[in-house]
C-alpha cells in the first residue's frame, strides 16, 4: 500500500506518524480497558489474546509457508498438559510456558517430517492423524491426562496489587504483544522470506538456495511452539484440563480463524481470533442458532471478502487515506 | 443552590437505593437467574434441561412469582465449551442473582471458582460430583448439588445384578472419559466387597466420536458375560444394542441413568425392550411417574420445543424448583447469603413430589444422590426398585 524506497523502510513496523498515533491510541485503549470496562470485556479480550498467539502460529504455517495442518488440537493439548503438570509441580509460570511451547514445538518438528514428502490433502490427513493420536493417548492415559477427574491447574496469582482478572488480562496481553512483535520480525527476516518462497514455489525456492527440509521443519516447529504457548495460557486461564477440550473441533476453529482473518497476515491472525471468539459470544443469546449464525457469517465473509478480514481492513484504510478523492 | 443539590442527591439516592439494598440480579419486581447450557454442539440435546428450567420459571411467574417477584431467566448457549461457559457467566455477572443447571463436568470444573469469588449461589449443576468432595468448605458454601454419583451407581448395579438377577460374569461397556471410568471403579469396588460372587470379564471402551460399534459388540460377546453394564450416551446405547442384536448376543443389559428417558424406545427401537435402566433420584420419569407427567404437561405448554424430550425437560424444571424453593425460604428481600441459608433449610423435600427427598444443611450440600432401576416393558420404563440413596459425599 505504501511506496517503499529502501529495505530499511520495508523493515519498519510503523512507517507514517499517523499510523504511529493510531497504534499508540489503540495500545493505550487496550492498556486501560480493564480499568473502565466490565470484567466480561476484559475476559473476552484475554481469550482473544490467547487465541491470537495460536492463530499467528497456524498462519505462519498455512499462510506464510503454504503447509497445511489439521493437527493443531494435538499441539494445543501437548502444550496445555505440559503446562498443567509442571504447574502442579510448583515450577514458575514462565518456565512452564517455555516448556509447553518447546514440547509442542518438538512434536511439531516430528510431524513436519511427512511434509517433506507430502503435500495438500495428503499432508492434511497425516497431521489430522497426529491430532487424533494425541487425543487418544491422553484419553487412555490417566497419568498424562490427570485421571478420571481431569487435571486441576493452579490459576495465576494476582500480582502488583492488581485484581485477579486484571492480572490475568495484563499477563496475557504482554505475552500476546511479545509474540505479535516476534511474528512481525520473523516474517520480515530471512526465515520468513524463505517460508514465503517455499509457499510460492518450493522448487524455485530450492534453486535460489533455500533449504527446503530445514525451513519446512522450522515452520512446523515454530507454528507448534506458538500453539503450545496458546495451550499453556488456556490451561492457566481455565484452571482445569481434560482431553475432551482438545478435539478436532479446536483444530477447525484455529483453521477457520486463519482463513477468515486473512492468510499471510499477522493482523489478520488477530482479526481471525477475535472473529472465532466474538461471533459465538455475541450471538450466545440466540441459543441453538449460534452454529448457523457462525457458519453463515463465515460464508458471507468468504464470498464478499476472499482476502479475509485483513483484506477488508486494508480496503478501509485505503478508502480513508484517499478521502475525499476516492 | 444548596437546596437544589440536596434534591439532586436525594433523587440519585432513590434511584440507586434498590441497587445497593437488593443487590445484583434483584429488583422490587424481578429476580434474574442465569443459565448457560449447550444449546449447540455435541451435547445440544442435554440443553433441553435449560429449556425445562426456563419453562418452569415462566409457569411460576404466571402463578404470581416468588414473594411478588417474577423470575427472569437469561439463557445462553455455551456449546459445551468451558471457555464459552465462563464468558457467559462473566457477561451475566452483575445482572443475575444465581445460576442453575450448569452442565458438563469440564464446564462445571472450569467455572466452579466463579461462584464463591462473586458470592453467587450455583444451584444443581450437572457433572461428576466428585469434583466437590475435596472442595474447600468456604467455596462449597455457594454450591448445591443433587445429582447421582457415577461410581456409586455402578457399584449398586453390580450388587443388584449379583443379588437379584443371578449374575456371575459382568462386562462393562463404557465411554472413555471420567463418566465411564468411574463406573469401572464402582464395579471393582462391589466385586471386592463380594468376593467369589461375580467376576469382571472385560472393560470395553469406546470414544464419543465413534459410530461404528460392530467390533465392540463382538468383543462384548467374546467376553462371555451374562450381564453387561453400559455407561454410554443415548445414541451409543442404541448403536451397540443394535450391533449386539445382529450377532445374536442378548445378555442382561443394565444402562446408566442418562438413558432413563423412555425416548430410548424411539432411538433404539425394539432392541430396547427388556433392558434394565436407572432413573436418577433427583428427578422423575415422564410416563412412569404421575408427578413427572404433570410437570411435563406444564413445561410443554410453555415451550413446545420440549415435546418429545420431556425427560430432560423435567430434569431441568426440577433445578428451577430448587431455585424457587430457595427464594421462598430466603424471605422477601433475598441476598446470596439468605438464599444459601434458605436452601440449607430444605429438609426431606421432594420438588412437586418428584424423585427422592433432598436435604441440605450447613455441612451437607449434596442434597440427594441415588437411583432406582426400571425395566423396559412394552414401550414404557417401569420402576422395579425403590430409590436407592447413596451416602452424600459433601
Amino acid at each position: 500500500m505504501d511506496l517503499i524506497e529502501s529495505y530499511r523502510e520495508e523493515l519498519r513496523l510503523i512507517r507514517k506518524p499517523w499510523t504511529g498515533f493510531w497504534v499508540g491510541m489503540i495500545f493505550f485503549a487496550v492498556i486501560l480497558l480493564p480499568w473502565f470496562s466490565p470484567e466480561y470485556y476484559a475476559y473476552i479480550a484475554t481469550l482473544i489474546f490467547i487465541y491470537s498467539i495460536g492463530v499467528q502460529g497456524q498462519n505462519l504455517l498455512i499462510g506464510y509457508t503454504g503447509q497445511i495442518s489439521f493437527g493443531q488440537a494435538g499441539f494445543l493439548a501437548i502444550g496445555a498438559f505440559t503446562f498443567g503438570h509442571l504447574s502442579r509441580l510448583g515450577s514458575p509460570i514462565l518456565i512452564n510456558l517455555l516448556c509447553a511451547g518447546s514440547a509442542a514445538g518438538l512434536f511439531g518438528l516430528l510431524v513436519g517430517f511427512p511434509s517433506l514428502r507430502l503435500k495438500g490433502p495428503y499432508l492434511a490427513i497425516a497431521t489430522l492423524g497426529f491430532g487424533i493420536t494425541v487425543y487418544q493417548i491422553l484419553a487412555n492415559s490417566e497419568i498424562l491426562s490427570g485421571g478420571r477427574m481431569g487435571l486441576s491447574v493452579p490459576k495465576l496469582t494476582p500480582f502488583l496489587g492488581l485484581t485477579k482478572s486484571m492480572s490475568i488480562y495484563y499477563f496475557n496481553f504482554f505475552l500476546f504483544l511479545f509474540f505479535t512483535l516476534f511474528s512481525y520480525n520473523l516474517v520480515s527476516s530471512y526465515i520468513g522470506r524463505a517460508f514465503i518462497a517455499i509457499r510460492d514455489n518450493d522448487i524455485a525456492a530450492e534453486v535460489t538456495g533455500v533449504n527446503l527440509a530445514r525451513y519446512k521443519l522450522l515452520s512446523f516447529a515454530i507454528s507448534s511452539f506458538y500453539t503450545g504457548i496458546q495451550g499453556g495460557l488456556y490451561a492457566l486461564l481455565m484452571g482445569y484440563l481434560e482431553p475432551n477440550m482438545f478435539t478436532f473441533m479446536e483444530a477447525i476453529t484455529l483453521f477457520v480463524a486463519v482463513i477468515i482473518g486473512g492468510l499471510a497476515s499477522v493482523e489478520g491472525s488477530i482479526f481471525g481470533a477475535a472473529f472465532v471468539i466474538l461471533i459465538p459470544q455475541i450471538f450466545s443469546g440466540y441459543k441453538e442458532l449460534v452454529p448457523v449464525i457462525f457458519g453463515v457469517t463465515i460464508i458471507i465473509v468468504l464470498i464478499f471478502e476472499p482476502l479475509g478480514l485483513f483484506g477488508r481492513w486494508m480496503k478501509m484504510r485505503l478508502y480513508l487515506r484517499n478521502w475525499p478523492f476516492r | 443552590m444548596m437546596k437544589r443539590g440536596l434534591i439532586f442527591f436525594l433523587m440519585v439516592s432513590l434511584i440507586l437505593f434498590p441497587v445497593f439494598v437488593l443487590g445484583q440480579g434483584l429488583t422490587d419486581t424481578e429476580v434474574v437467574i442465569g443459565l448457560t447450557t449447550p444449546l449447540s454442539g455435541p451435547a445440544a440435546l442435554w440443553g433441553v434441561t435449560g429449556l425445562g428450567a426456563q419453562a418452569w420459571a415462566n409457569y411460576i411467574n404466571d402463578q404470581g412469582g416468588v414473594h411478588g417477584r417474577k423470575i427472569k431467566v437469561i439463557l445462553k448457549d455455551d456449546g459445551y465449551n468451558p471457555a464459552r461457559a465462563m464468558a457467559n457467566l462473566q457477561e451475566m455477572k452483575g445482572k443475575i442473582f444465581a445460576v442453575t443447571a450448569l452442565l458438563g463436568t469440564a464446564v462445571v470444573s472450569a467455572c466452579r471458582d466463579f461462584f464463591h469469588e462473586n458470592k453467587m449461589p450455583l444451584i444443581l449443576p450437572y457433572g461428576n460430583t466428585r469434583m466437590f468432595v475435596d472442595y474447600p468448605k468456604e467455596k462449597l458454601r455457594y454450591i448445591f448439588v443433587a445429582y447421582p454419583d457415577y461410581e456409586d451407581e455402578a457399584a449398586f448395579f453390580t450388587s443388584y445384578a449379583i443379588r437379584q438377577m443371578g449374575t456371575k460374569k459382568i462386562t462393562l461397556f463404557y465411554q472413555n472419559d471420567d463418566y465411564g471410568k468411574m463406573a469401572i471403579e464402582g464395579v471393582k469396588r462391589t466385586l471386592k466387597e463380594m468376593p467369589g460372587k461375580g467376576e469382571l470379564m472385560a472393560t470395553i471402551p469406546y470414544e464419543v466420536v465413534e459410530r461404528a460399534l460392530g467390533t465392540h459388540a463382538l468383543k462384548l460377546k467374546e467376553s462371555g458375560a451374562d450381564t453387561v453394564l453400559f455407561y454410554t450416551t443415548m445414541s451409543h446405547a442404541a448403536l451397540i444394542l443394535k450391533e449386539m442384536a445382529k450377532i445374536g448376543y442378548k445378555p442382561k443389559s443394565i444402562f446408566s441413568f442418562p438413558m432413563g428417558d423412555p425416548i430410548m424406545y424411539k432411538i433404539a427401537g425394539e432392541v430396547w425392550e427388556g433392558v434394565y435402566v436407572a432413573a436418577p433420584a433427583n428427578s422423575g420419569v415422564p410416563g412412569a411417574d404421575r408427578e413427572a407427567d404433570k410437570v411435563a404437561e406444564i413445561i410443554k405448554k410453555y415451550d413446545p420445543n420440549i415435546v418429545g424430550k420431556e425427560y430432560l425437560g423435567v430434569f431441568g424444571a426440577v433445578s428451577m424448583m430448587y431455585v424457587v424453593e430457595g427464594l421462598k425460604k430466603a424471605g422477601k428481600n433475598p441476598t446470596a447469603d439468605t438464599m444459601i441459608k434458605g436452601l440449607e433449610k430444605i429438609k426431606n423435600w421432594k420438588p412437586e413430589g418428584i424423585g427422592a427427598p433432598a436435604t441440605f444443611d450447613e455441612n451437607r450440600h449434596m442434597g440427594v444422590t441415588g437411583v432406582r432401576i426400571m425395566h423396559a416393558r412394552k414401550g414404557e420404563h417401569v420402576p422395579i426398585t425403590d430409590f436407592v440413596i447413596f451416602k452424600p459425599r459433601f
